[in-house]
């Protein structure tokens, strides 16, 4: 049962609205936008599919957790720039993703646009530091 | 279970609703409260139960659950023939809408044992003792079953759904499609707005007043795929929003519902195509 | 209008049968946001791996510990279930598998795909720690 009350911060639809059902319903009109946030989930969803599969490989491939091997394998700049581009890719969708649920459940203008700053940013702030540390050992 | 048409009652014994209370996050006015039950009916040996969702506007009292009690012997073949009988030997308040009473016209729409569906063409035999019925998910409850439909309808004229051309009217006969072209609104025009999707699909609950929702967008392909409609571009550019069009999630629970077995969700999907189709 | 204001509003979620078509959307939610999650451990992996040392044995010994191993198993399932269940997506998106004995099938299969995979992948990994 939501009620659809959403913070009005412009006071749009106040107490005393004698406003009609097509002006509630054509609200503030079409954006023009969401084709390209549809476009760029997809392709990271196509470049996650063959990436995660690798990443679960390698995964088990070291599962004995050997510091050593594991910085050699680090240390390879194939594996390096592949596991930078799969984080590219990963926190790209995430991003997206997460918008997309905060826009869902958050009807409180100043609230939601706060949080969909923070997702934003902790993705950027992740991908910079997972970047980062992935072509440390390769390229250092 | 593996279901193949909308029609179809699943016959496992699922969970009937998600662990959520029964009025989490109801408004003070929403809350629903324990009803009366009425007399069962006498020496009947195949009752039939119903907890119907009653609401009196005029009572200034919550909505309610009123349990019901019908004999199957003496009785219609329709959930709709036990609702009439009700208000016409039980109680003469019960309020629900109907008309044809053949599903073509929309008017019974109502959740039945947890989904969307027409009354006059669910079976006594598909559904479930007691069962339970409620009006429409997520409408302002007008009296008892009956849902307040002025948003959805005032989403429904927001789309335009009228031709809009610029190139005169033929003179002497009318604008001509070719049968292939007649062809693509197959799937579209046969809906018959009783809203049974929009009503039970999760993303117009929580941003309905934002989300055309499947019904309204199932209508805006009808007119994007009509050859005789000039205005297919203006009409993309209108639903081309991150909540009008794109809260669809694809969730499909208004083609699982959908009475006339129509597929709102693959239409859905069939807009977002094009907008991607004119962009690349 | 006075009437207007107190109109009930009829339930939605309260009520409505959990459906495998909503069942596996809300799934495919929650393991999105469980493998968000996930994401930070895996950028702290990568950079205990940089750091070595005490850092790198620390976050090994917590991903070792019966905690650790249990998030690790739930989120080998989330990543495979929104794996496999976004692939089912993709197909939507190119207008495949909208009837509805598709709808159902696919989503069956996404079901038993992703158990299928979880249980593979820790049988293959508990073979490399033998
Ligand atoms: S698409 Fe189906 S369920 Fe939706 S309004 Fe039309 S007929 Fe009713
Ligand atoms: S497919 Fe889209 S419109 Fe249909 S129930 Fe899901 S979210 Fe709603
Ligand atoms: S009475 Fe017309 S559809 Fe049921």
């Amino acid at each position: 049962m939501s009620d659809w009350k959403r913070h009005d911060p412009l006071n749009r639809n106040p107490a005393t609205a004698r406003s009609s059902a097509l002006y509630r319903a054509i609200g503030l009109g079409s954006a023009k936008s969401g084709a390209h946030h549809w476009w760029v989930q997809r392709v990271t969803a196509v470049a996650l599919v063959p990436l995660l599969v690798w990443l679960v490989a390698s995964l088990l491939a070291h599962a004995r957790g050997d510091h050593q091997v594991l910085a050699l394998w680090l240390g390879q700049p194939a594996v390096a720039v592949t596991m930078a581009v799969l984080l590219m890719a990963l926190f790209w969708h995430m991003k997206l993703g997460l918008r997309v649920i905060v826009e869902d459940y958050v009807h409180a203008d100043r609230v939601k646009f706060a949080a969909l700053i923070a997702v934003d940013l902790v993705c950027l702030a992740l991908l910079a530091i997972g970047v980062f540390a992935s072509l440390y050992l390769a390229f250092r | 279970m593996l279901i193949k048409s909308s029609k179809q009652v699943s016959r496992w014994r699922t969970p009937k609703r998600f662990p959520v209370s029964r009025n989490s996050g109801a408004s003070p006015a929403s809350r629903i409260e324990p009803g009366v039950s009425w007399p069962e009916p006498e020496g009947a040996t195949r009752v039939q139960r119903f907890k119907v969702y009653r609401h009196d506007p005029e009572s200034g009292k919550n909505p309610r659950i009123d349990t019901y009690a019908i004999d199957r012997d003496k009785c219609g073949p329709m959930l709709l023939d036990a609702l009439i009988k009700i208000k016409n030997e039980i109680d003469p308040t019960l309020t629900f809408r109907r008309s044809c009473r053949e599903g073509v016209c929309g008017s019974c729409a109502m959740n039945i044992d947890g989904t969307n569906w027409l009354a006059c063409i669910r079976s006594l035999d598909e559904i479930s003792e007691p069962s339970t019925v409620y009006p429409l998910n997520n409408m302002d409850v007008i009296k008892d079953l009956v849902g307040d439909q002025t948003h959805v309808l005032a989403q429904y004229q927001s789309i335009t759904p009228w031709l809009r051309s610029k190139t005169p009217a033929p003179a002497g006969h009318e604008r001509l499609q070719s049968p292939e072209e007649r062809k693509r609104l197959d799937g579209d025009y046969e809906c018959i707005l009783c809203f049974c999707c929009t009503a039970g699909c999760p993303s117009h609950w929580w941003n309905g007043d934002r989300f055309l929702g499947p019904a309204i967008l199932l209508q805006a392909h009808r007119w994007l795929v009509d050859s005789r409609d000039e205005a297919t571009g203006e009409r993309l550019d209108e639903l081309e929003d991150p909540f009008k069009l794109y809260r669809c999630h694809t969730i499909l629970n208004c083609t699982r519902t959908c009475p006339k077995g129509l597929n709102p969700g693959k239409k859905i999907a069939e807009i977002k195509l094009m907008i991607q189709q004119r962009r690349s | 209008m006075t009437t207007a204001k107190l109109r009930p509003r009829s339930p939605d979620v309260q009520i409505y049968k959990p459906q495998l078509t909503s069942v596996l959307s809300i799934v495919h939610r929650m393991t999105g946001v469980f493998l968000s999650l996930g994401s930070v451990l895996l950028v702290a992996w990568l950079v205990a791996v940089v750091d070595g040392g005490d850092t790198y044995a620390m976050v090994e010994r917590w991903l070792r510990s019966w905690i650790g191993l249990l998030l690790l198993l739930g989120w080998t399932f989330a990543l495979f279930y929104h794996l496999c269940n976004g692939i089912r997506h993709l197909a939507w998106d190119l207008d495949f598998g909208f009837e509805l004995r598709s709808i159902y099938l696919s989503g069956w299969t996404v079901v038993a795909a992703s158990m299928i995979l979880t249980v593979l992948t820790w049988t293959l990994g508990l073979a490399v720690l033998e």
